[in-house]
C-alpha cells in the first residue's frame, strides 16, 4: 500500500515522444485506471512505473522513495501481464513462489503466503498443476496470485481481462473489485474498455496522444468530460455531437441547431459557434411537440432500453434513448426534448464547457 | 470424387509406398551386408558372389576384436572424448547463444557476425593449424588434444540463439519483476524452457564426436590413445587385412551410436532437422 507519484515523466522511443511530461498523484489504496485508445501510451506509462521501460526524464516516487533508477524487482510493485507470462515449466505453486525464492525468503513463509493467496483466489486444488493444464480464467488467477504473494506496495495490471471471453470477463471484473476492497491496496489498471474503467476505478486517467486528457472519478469523467475527446471516448452509446451557434448572454442564452430549433441554456462562455455535445439519455422522446422533431431511421431494441437513431430535418444525425417498451418504429417522426442541464459545448480547441 | 479417382489415388499411394520401401532397403543393405559379413568365416567373405546368409555363422572375429586388440581402451577414449566434446560444446554454445540473444553489450553484433562467418570456414581448412598448435602445447596423444579442436561448432551457437530469440520477452520481464538475477533467468527459465533443444543438440554433438575420424586420426599416434573410429583401422596383423575382422570392429564401433539413435530416435531426428535447417 503506497502513494505513487509521477512528476513530469517523459519517454521517447527512437526520437518519437510517447509520454510527454505527465504528472500524476495516486493515493494509497486507490484504484486508478488508465483509459485510452490503442497507442495512447497507457502500457508504456504502466511499464515505466514497473521499471520495464526506463524513464527518460522526470521523477517517480513510490511510497516516498525515489524509484526511477531502481530495478523492477526493487520497486515493490507487482505486475499482472496481459498474456499472464506464467512460467510453463513450473507448477502453479512454483510460479507463485519464484519471486519469493529469489529474495531468499524462508520456505515456511513462502508456503504460508502461497497457501493464503490460493485460498483467497479459490485455487487450492490447482497448486500442483502446470499452466498448460489450466483454463484461461484459471491462468488469470495464477497471474494475480503471483502478484498477491509479494504483498506489493501496488498492483499493476495491463489489460488483464482481454484474453477472457465476455462472460468470464464480467465475472473476473467483479472479483477484481472485491479483491481490491479486501486488500485495500493501490492498484493501477490499464484498459481501453470504458466499461471496465467505469466499474472498477476510483479515479480514471484518460490518456490520448501521449498526454493526460482528464483525471477524475468515473462519474466526473462521464458527466463533466474535460475535452471533446473524453466526451466521445467515454460512454456507450457515444455522445451526440451537433453543430450549434450560441447566442445571447446572461439569462437570455440559447443555442441554435442546424435545423433552426433553439434550446435555452445557461452557460459561462461567449457567444459563437460551438460543437454541442449531448448524451443519448439526455435526448428524450416526447408525446407533445417539444424542442425539435426528427425522423427515426433505425430503432435498436436492447430489452431494457431502446436506441433510436434519428435524422433532424436538416439531416443532422442524433441518437436518443427511450425506455425498453418504446413504441417508436423506424420511419416515425418523433418529438424530441433535451435535458438542458446535460448539455456541453466544445470550443475550437476541443475544451468542454458544461451547461448549468 | 468418383470411384475411379479414388482408385487412382490408392494406386498412386501404393506405388509410392513400394518406392520408398525399395529405397529404404537400398539404404539399409550396406549395413546388413556389413553385419552379415562380420559373422562369416574369412574365406566366405572373399567369395566373389553375393550370399545373403552365411553358410557358417561364426563369432570368431568379434572374439578376436574384443581379445586381441585394445578395443576396450579405444572405447574408453571414445567415450571420454565424446562426452567431453559434448559437454563443453553444448555448455559454451548455450552461454554464447544466450548472451548474443538476450544480453546487450558492446561488440555483440560483431561477435555474432564473427560466429556466422566462422561457420563458413570448414574445419578441415584449419586442421594443420590445429595440429601445429596441439603439438606446440604437447597435447598430441592426449584426451585434451583430441577434444579441444573439436569444440568449434558455430552451428550450435546459432541454433541456441534462435531458440532463445523465440522465447517471448514477457518471461524475461516477469522474471525481472520477480527479482530474478541474470543467472536465475538463464538457469531457472531459459534452460528449462528449452530442454528439448538442449538434449537434441547434445545428442547430435555426441554422435558427431563419436564418429569423428580425421582429427583423432591425426592427433593420436599411440595405439592405446586411439578412439574407436581410429582404432578399427588398426585391426590387422602380420598377415595383412582381414575384412571380416575389420567389419566386426566397425560394427562394435557403431554400436553405441546405434543405441543412442534407437533410444532417442525422435530427438535425433529433431536435432538433425534443426541443424540441417541452418547447415542448408
Ligand atoms: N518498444 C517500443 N519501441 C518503439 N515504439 C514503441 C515501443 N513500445 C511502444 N511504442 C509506441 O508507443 C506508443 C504507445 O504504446 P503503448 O503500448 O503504450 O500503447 P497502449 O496505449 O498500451 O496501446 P494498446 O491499447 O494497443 O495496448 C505507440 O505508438 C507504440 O507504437
Ligand atoms: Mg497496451
Amino acid at each position: 500500500m503506497a502513494d505513487i507519484s509521477l512528476d513530469t515523466v517523459s519517454k521517447s522511443f527512437g526520437g518519437i515522444k510517447v509520454i510527454d511530461g505527465i504528472s500524476l498523484e495516486m493515493k494509497s489504496g486507490e484504484f486508478v485506471v488508465f483509459l485510452g485508445p490503442s497507442g495512447s501510451g497507457k502500457s508504456t506509462l504502466l511499464r515505466m512505473i514497473a521499471g520495464l521501460e526506463t524513464i527518460d526524464g522526470g521523477a517517480l516516487t513510490i511510497d516516498g522513495k525515489r524509484s526511477e533508477h531502481l530495478a523492477p524487482g526493487q520497486r515493490e510493485v507487482a505486475m499482472v501481464f496481459q498474456n499472464y507470462a506464467l512460467y510453463p515449466h513450473m507448477t502453479v505453486r512454483g510460479n507463485m513462489a519464484f519471486g519469493l525464492k529469489n529474495i531468499g525468503m524462508d520456505k515456511s513463509e513462502i508456503d504460508k503466503r502461497v497457501e493464503d493467496a490460493a485460498r483467497i483466489l479459490e485455487m487450492d486444488a490447482l497448486l500442483d498443476r502446470r499452466p498448460a493444464q489450466l483454463s484461461g480464467g484459471q491462468r488469470q488467477r495464477v497471474a494475480i496470485g503471483r502478484a498477491i504473494v509479494k504483498e506489493p506496495a501496488a498492483f499493476l495490471f495491463d489489460e488483464p481481462l482481454s484474453n477472457l471471453d465476455a462472460a468470464l470477463r464480467v465475472r473476473t471484473r467483479v472479483e477484481l473489485a472485491e479483491l481490491h476492497q479486501r486488500m485495500q491496496s493501490t492498484m493501477i489498471y490499464v484498459t481501453h474498455d470504458q466499461t471496465e474503467a467505469m466499474t472498477l476505478a476510483d479515479r480514471i486517467v484518460v490518456l490520448n496522444n501521449c498526454r493526460i486528457e482528464q483525471v477524475g472519478t468515473p462519474m466526473d469523467v462521464y458527466l463533466y468530460p474535460a475535452t471533446r475527446f473524453v466526451a466521445g471516448f467515454v460512454g456507450s452509446p457515444g455522445m451526440n455531437f451537433l453543430n450549434a451557434e450560441l447566442k445571447g448572454s446572461g439569462t437570455d442564452q440559447c443555442v441554435t441547431l442546424g435545423d433552426g430549433s433553439r434550446i435555452a441554456l445557461e452557460i459561462d462562455v461567449p457567444a459563437g459557434p460551438y460543437d454541442l455535445g449531448i448524451r443519448p439519455e439526455a435526448v428524450r422522446v416526447s408525446a407533445a411537440p417539444a424542442a425539435t422533431t426528427g425522423k427515426a431511421a433505425v430503432v435498436e431494441r436492447l430489452g431494457d432500453r431502446t436506441l433510436i437513431h434519428l435524422h433532424l430535418e436538416d439531416g443532422t444525425e442524433l441518437t436518443a434513448l427511450d425506455s425498453g417498451r418504446s413504441n417508436v418504429v423506424s420511419g416515425d417522426a418523433v418529438h424530441l426534448e433535451f435535458d438542458t442541464s446535460q448539455l456541453h459545448l466544445f470550443d475550437a480547441e476541443g475544451i468542454a464547457h458544461h451547461a448549468k | 470424387m468418383t470411384p475411379t479417382t479414388i482408385r487412382r489415388i490408392n494406386w498412386m499411394g501404393g506405388a509410392f509406398t513400394i518406392l520408398t520401401v525399395l529405397i529404404a532397403v537400398l539404404w539399409a543393405f550396406p549395413i546388413y551386408w556389413g553385419i552379415i559379413s562380420s559373422l562369416k568365416p574369412e574365406n566366405e567373405v572373399v567369395r566373389p558372389y553375393i550370399e545373403l546368409w552365411p553358410d557358417t555363422l561364426t563369432f570368431e572375429h568379434y572374439w578376436f576384436a574384443l581379445t586381441q586388440t585394445q578395443i576396450g581402451k579405444w572405447y574408453i577414449n571414445s567415450i571420454a572424448t565424446s562426452v567431453g566434446v559434448t559437454v563443453l560444446t553444448v555448455s559454451t554454445s548455450l552461454f554464447a547463444g544466450y548472451a548474443i540473444s538476450q544480453l546487450r553489450f558492446p561488440g555483440r553484433r560483431v561477435l555474432w557476425w564473427l560466429i556466422l562467418a566462422s561457420f563458413m570456414v570448414p574445419t578441415q581448412v584449419l586442421i594443420i593449424n590445429h595440429f601445429v598448435l596441439m603439438a606446440n602445447m604437447s597435447l598430441l596423444n592426449s584426451w585434451a588434444g583430441i577434444i579441444l579442436p573439436q569444440l568449434i561448432h558455430p552451428v550450435i551457437v546459432i541454433v541456441f540463439k534462435q531458440f532463445f530469440d523465440q522465447v517471448p520477452k514477457d518471461f524475461r520481464e516477469a522474471a525481472a519483476m520477480d527479482n530474478a538475477s541474470e543467472w536465475a533467468v538463464l538457469f531457472k527459465i531459459y534452460i528449462p524452457m528449452n530442454w528439448g533443444v538442449i538434449t537434441a543438440l547434445s545428442i547430435v554433438t555426441f554422435i558427431w564426436a563419436w564418429n569423428a575420424f580425421l582429427w583423432p586420426f591425426l592427433a593420436v599416434t599411440k595405439t592405446e590413445m586411439m578412439t574407436i573410429t581410429v582404432g578399427i583401422t588398426q585391426v590387422f596383423d602380420a598377415f595383412g587385412v582381414y575384412y571380416a575382422r575389420q567389419l566386426s570392429a566397425a560394427v562394435l564401433a557403431g554400436f553405441p551410436v546405434a543405441l543412442v539413435y534407437l533410444v532417442f530416435q525422435r530427438r535425433v531426428t529433431q536435432a538433425i532437422t534443426l541443424s540441417a535447417g541452418i547447415k542448408g
